[in-house]
């Protein structure tokens, strides 16, 4: 395990830290709008609204919109993911550290797979 | 000192022939300003793995259909929702305001015949992706561009 | 003429007599210009004689004084004790085995440094009738900073990854190997990026930048090592397309 973790460092270094720029650029705009503007009303998912359904489903079924949504959803799983396993690493987790790391870049790849088949479907 | 280093750091090769004591970590370690904000830079790994599920939540349902996309978008006056989302936003802007210190001085000093810009003039790039894109998102989101 | 005292709470540690460190405090008179090394000396000249300590240059260039001091990594020879209170706590370098006293074993440290072959690799030397290997300004540039490490390993009293994970190679071992990588007259990165993407990979770093803030030359490790995840990256990448063949 420790030999394949070795060799897949790159990568995963590679979108962690992607998840960090790409992922931090994308999440503000979006959870002001999804954080913020929704719950205090100062944007709408009524017919006619900025988020209605066919105007949401019109920006995200493009491809840009698809490329977008795939680097929001999947990015910061794999920061997310490295994050806990060097949190994990920082407080006394070497010796298990094979287990911790592949069951978090397990759940981030589960996630970046479930996010493709979501923007794929849209 | 603070609490015990890997029993291994810095160890070596071959054993020296007298017994050495544990290495230690630093005693200022636990509570230090700066550790304090690495943890917590660690610590948003939990914000942004959560976020990322609920994003695919979001998405998801989009590609349910309208009936799943209007239920979602009502979830989203959760309290727990948005309490989470102002943790976010706060996580987000934290990571962003760090890492982008960070950023400038880890650029290679060369890309085959390319220098990078000076590491100020990066920043400055990086707050202005930033900041655009950002509002770019929240525009098109909320219906003042593409409307 | 002493100015005033002060108290020293020192790490004591005999592997002959003491089961685990234990601690020693001394109180002596202290001048207002002095350093700590300079009170390290005195207790060992004038008080202790069994205190024992590395020092050499007494000016910041050696690398031997590194000890905690009041719990953070710092050159005895460099650092003012008027910057500290009455009571100042002295100890060997973290994440360092103690081999005695203020003295830690630095063979660990020694092994990594070998690792990343701090030298400069050719696959053919220039014939001396051809001249010296000549570099332009940039080219030196691109590496200078790099170069000014004194091995004092502060860096990796301040690493949380030294502390945690044995394996890793250490801010100032990747440093100098990202020195030569980036020497122009160097045509050893394949080697070293071996190492890099080895055991001790650069990509244990976790971007602390604990190290540049403890470094005394500043040599910026944290920007090397980074810089250093980069081009492993791009080696990774090259590999994957032009595989390089066994040697």
């Amino acid at each position: 395990m420790k030999h394949l973790l070795l060799r897949l460092e790159p990568l995963i270094w590679l979108m962690f830290g992607q998840g960090i720029l790409i992922g931090t650029i994308l999440l503000t705009g979006w959870l002001i709008v999804f954080g913020v503007a929704l719950p205090f009303g100062w944007v709408g998912f009524e017919d006619g609204q900025a988020l209605d359904y066919s105007r949401a489903y019109g920006l995200a079924s493009n491809f840009v919109g698809q490329a977008v949504l795939l680097a929001l959803i999947a990015l910061p799983l794999w920061k997310g993911a490295h994050h806990l396993r060097h949190l994990s690493l920082d407080h006394g987790g070497a010796d298990y550290d094979p287990v911790v790391a592949l069951s978090l870049y397990a759940i981030a790849a589960g996630g970046s797979i479930a996010a493709l088949l979501a923007v794929i479907r849209l | 000192m603070a609490g015990a280093s890997h029993p291994g750091a810095m160890a070596p090769p071959i054993p020296g022939p007298t017994r050495t004591a544990p290495p230690r970590k630093p005693a200022s370690w636990p509570s230090h300003p700066r550790m304090r904000v690495y943890t917590l830079f660690g610590l948003t790994g939990i914000v942004y793995l959560v976020l990322g599920f609920l994003c695919l939540r979001i998405v998801w349902a989009l590609g349910q259909g309208e009936a799943a996309w209007d239920t979602t978008m009502a979830s989203m006056s959760n309290p727990f929702y948005i309490a989470f989302h102002w943790v976010s936003l706060l996580s987000v802007i934290f990571v962003g305001v760090r890492f982008f210190r960070l950023f400038p001085k880890a650029q290679p000093a060369r890309i085959g015949p390319l220098k990078p810009p000076p590491r100020s003039l990066i920043l400055v790039m990086l707050y202005c992706v930033w900041i655009g894109v950002t509002a770019l998102f929240v525009a098109i989101l909320m219906g003042g561009l593409f409307r | 003429m002493s100015d005033s005292t002060k108290k020293f709470v020192i790490t004591r540690f005999d592997p002959d007599k003491d089961e685990e460190v234990r601690t020693q405090t001394y109180e002596i008179p202290v001048q207002s210009d002095w350093k700590v090394l300079d009170a390290i000396n005195f207790i060992k000249d004038e008080i202790d004689g069994t205190l024992s300590h590395r020092w050499s240059c007494r000016m910041a260039v050696c690398g031997s004084c590194g000890m905690m001091v009041d719990g953070e990594p710092k050159l005895t020879c460099k650092t003012a004790l008027a910057s500290y209170g009455d009571t100042v706590r002295i100890e060997p370098l973290a994440n360092f085995p103690t081999v005695r006293d203020l003295v830690v074993e630095m063979d660990g440290f020694m092994d990594k440094f070998k690792s990343v072959k701090p030298w400069i690799i050719r696959a053919k030397e220039q014939a001396a009738e051809e001249g010296t290997y000549r570099q332009t300004p940039d080219e030196l540039q691109a590496f200078k900073q790099f170069s000014m490490c004194i091995n004092c390993m502060l860096c990796y009293s301040a690493c949380p990854v030294v502390a945690n994970e044995p394996e890793f190679l250490g801010p100032a071992a990747i440093a100098l190997g990202h020195r030569y990588n980036m020497d122009s007259r160097d045509e050893g990165a394949a080697e070293r990026n071996e190492v890099f993407r080895g055991e001790g990979t650069v990509f244990s770093c976790s971007y602390a930048n604990e190290c540049s803030e403890v470094c005394p030359k500043n040599v910026d490790p944290a920007a090397a090592v980074n810089q250093a995840k980069f081009n492993a990256v791009v080696d990774w990448t090259t590999q994957l397309v032009l595989p390089r063949g066994e040697e």
